[in-house]
């Protein structure tokens, strides 16, 4: 009874989905990468040269580069408010389903329309940030803040934590709640402090939590491509040029299928090796602690 | 004595993180605001509430941006991925979450290269594919290709829910000479509602969002999703504030109502999907 193999067929159509669309693309994008492609005609073998190119011009490094700072940016601070934020509604049940929710909201938007508002907000001449910072007598601080490469970056960094803080937020509180009850009241009754109870009972204690967050938030931004694309087109000066951008520019804008190909599957080295290092090393902190 | 300093403390405490959460909408409202004033009240004074609630902007928008011809594309297209996705994902997990062996491993680790692989990196030659194909700019294609995004999700999702099923209910079954086909039809299906309903949830956010598969794939402006029309209309990096904050209610409105209804159920399956 227990060995029928019938039940396997089960999983074909799942298989059959998986390798047309994961699998056999993604072989296909590495054969790819070692031509010329450019999406009709015939492709020519070129050997490593689209690696090649990736390597020897600072350019493409450049927007590996952005990519990895705006992950790191986009993070942190993700990471940080989500846990603020957690934190306080965990001891505040009165509230905290109405908090979630109002946090959550943003999720909810498109990045296309996020990304759009936050640009009309950020826009140097009737712009929301602008008008406010004249309103409270900050005038010097004006500026066009997607415009300037110096603060491009941070003010999308800015966009994309406000839209997804809430999501960091709703998991940490999942963490929060899987903490046991006997251990917070046994906190409480040594007299520990709220701030005591937080540093060494729960922040250990929510470590998975941290794991989650931090590997979701990771991968989620560093394939980050509408919000740039959107507010910025990668400019100004390349501050915003992230390597998902410059796919799409290389497939779309130059008919590069070769090269583009060549980029996405050093993108998917970039994701897999990162999510393999953060999960061990977050996984490895879990068990200390 | 030092009881009523401390609960005014705390409900002080709780007002001001309230304050602070609601803050966080306050680029919604602004949305909101904007789109009932005209272009020339906005670079007059760009923070001032809107004094009439001028209708104008929307009924631009609404003639322009073929609204209603789009929510019928992104519902229509949502409602196939759902069926879809679910029969193929819960078909595929019934195997995976009753049997343990390299067979049953190695699906998952391919749902896991699914899950894994940002959607760049097979953007190029999924583009290829329909090409050759003739799936460019069909609702078949750009069905096909949601599908298959959600599709490893799907099978996790079902997979823990199916492990939690106690065995029992399928050996009553068996007794009575039902094969694997109809154990799974008649027993396992009914019972898979709930994560269905939560699953739905989670497409429906993911297509109707979703910006760079119809971006890439769609061309005809009858066939284009919600976000597409927006995007269109929308236009280039000079945006337009009276074209802009309709399209984004317009755009936003619909998931926006569906989350006010279904908030809990929302939050309780997308962080589910993340911690598991």
């Amino acid at each position: 009874m227990g060995s029928s193999k019938r039940i396997y067929l089960f999983t074909l159509p799942a298989i059959f989905v998986i390798g047309c669309f994961f699998v056999y693309p993604i072989l296909l994008s590495a054969r790819l990468s070692f031509t010329d492609f450019s999406g009709v005609g015939l492709a020519e073998w070129v050997g490593w040269k689209n690696y090649d190119r990736f390597f020897s011009r600072t350019r493409y490094l450049y927007s590996v580069w952005i990519t990895i700072k705006f992950t790191l940016v986009v993070v942190i601070a993700q990471t940080m408010i989500g846990l603020v934020f957690a934190t306080l509604l965990h001891r505040m049940p009165a509230v905290r389903n109405l908090c979630r929710a109002v946090l959550f909201t943003p999720a909810m938007m498109s990045c296309v329309i996020v990304g759009y508002v936050w640009q009309f907000i950020y826009s140097p001449y009737s712009g929301g940030l602008n008008a406010l910072l004249g309103m409270i007598g900050l005038e010097e601080w004006q500026r066009g803040w997607i415009g300037d490469p110096s603060t491009a970056l941070y003010a999308l960094a800015v966009a994309h934590v406000w839209m997804f803080a809430g999501y960091t937020t709703a998991i940490f509180l999942v963490g929060y709640a899987n903490i046991p009850r006997d251990i917070e009241e046994a906190g409480r009754l040594d007299g520990a402090s709220s701030w005591q109870r937080f540093r060494h009972l729960e922040l250990p204690l929510l470590a998975p939590s941290f794991t989650v967050n931090i590997i979701l938030s990771t991968i989620g931004t560093l394939k980050t491509f509408e919000l740039p694309f959107i507010m910025t087109r990668g400019g100004p000066d390349r501050a915003t040029q992230t390597l998902s951008l410059e796919i799409i520019n290389q497939l779309f804008g130059n008919y590069k299928f070769g090269f583009a190909s060549a980029l996405s599957i050093i993108m998917l080295i970039i994701v897999i090796a990162v999510a393999v290092l953060q999960n061990t090393w977050l996984r490895g902190r879990e068990d200390n602690q | 004595m030092t009881q009523m300093p401390r609960k005014a403390l705390r409900f002080l405490a709780q007002g001001v993180v309230v304050a602070a959460t609601f803050a966080m909408l306050a680029p919604v409202v602004y949305m909101v605001a904007m789109s009932f004033r005209t272009s020339e009240e906005i670079t007059q004074a760009p923070l001032a509430l809107p004094e009439t609630l001028y209708l104008g902007n929307y009924a631009n928008a609404l003639s322009q941006m073929n609204y209603l011809q789009s929510v019928l594309n992104s519902l229509g297209i949502t409602l196939s991925v759902t069926v879809i996705v679910s029969l193929v994902g819960s078909m595929a997990a019934y195997p995976l979450a009753r049997r343990t062996n390299t067979f049953t491993r190695i699906i998952i680790l391919l749902a896991a290269l699914g899950l894994a692989t940002p959607n760049f990196v097979t953007i190029t030659p999924i583009y290829v594919i329909f090409r050759n194909l003739g799936l460019l700019d069909t609702y078949v294609g750009i069905i096909i290709a949601f599908s298959a995004l959600n599709l490893p999700l799907a099978v996790f999702f079902y997979t823990s829910f199916i492990s939690a099923i106690p065995k029992e209910l399928e050996e009553a079954a068996r007794l009575d000479n039902c094969g694997d086909w109809a154990v799974f039809w008649h027993v396992i299906r009914p019972l898979l509602g709930p994560a269905t309903a939560t699953l739905s949830l989670f497409v429906m956010l993911m297509v109707w969002n979703d910006f760079t598969y119809p971006l890439l794939l769609l061309t005809d402006p009858e066939k284009f999703t919600v976000m597409i029309s927006v995007y269109r209309f929308v236009g280039n990096l000079n945006v337009k504030p009276e074209m802009l904050f309709p399209a984004a209610v317009l755009g936003s409105l619909p998931l926006l109502v569906l989350f006010i209804i279904f908030q809990r159920r929302i939050v309780a399956g997308v962080t589910a999907g993340a911690v598991k």
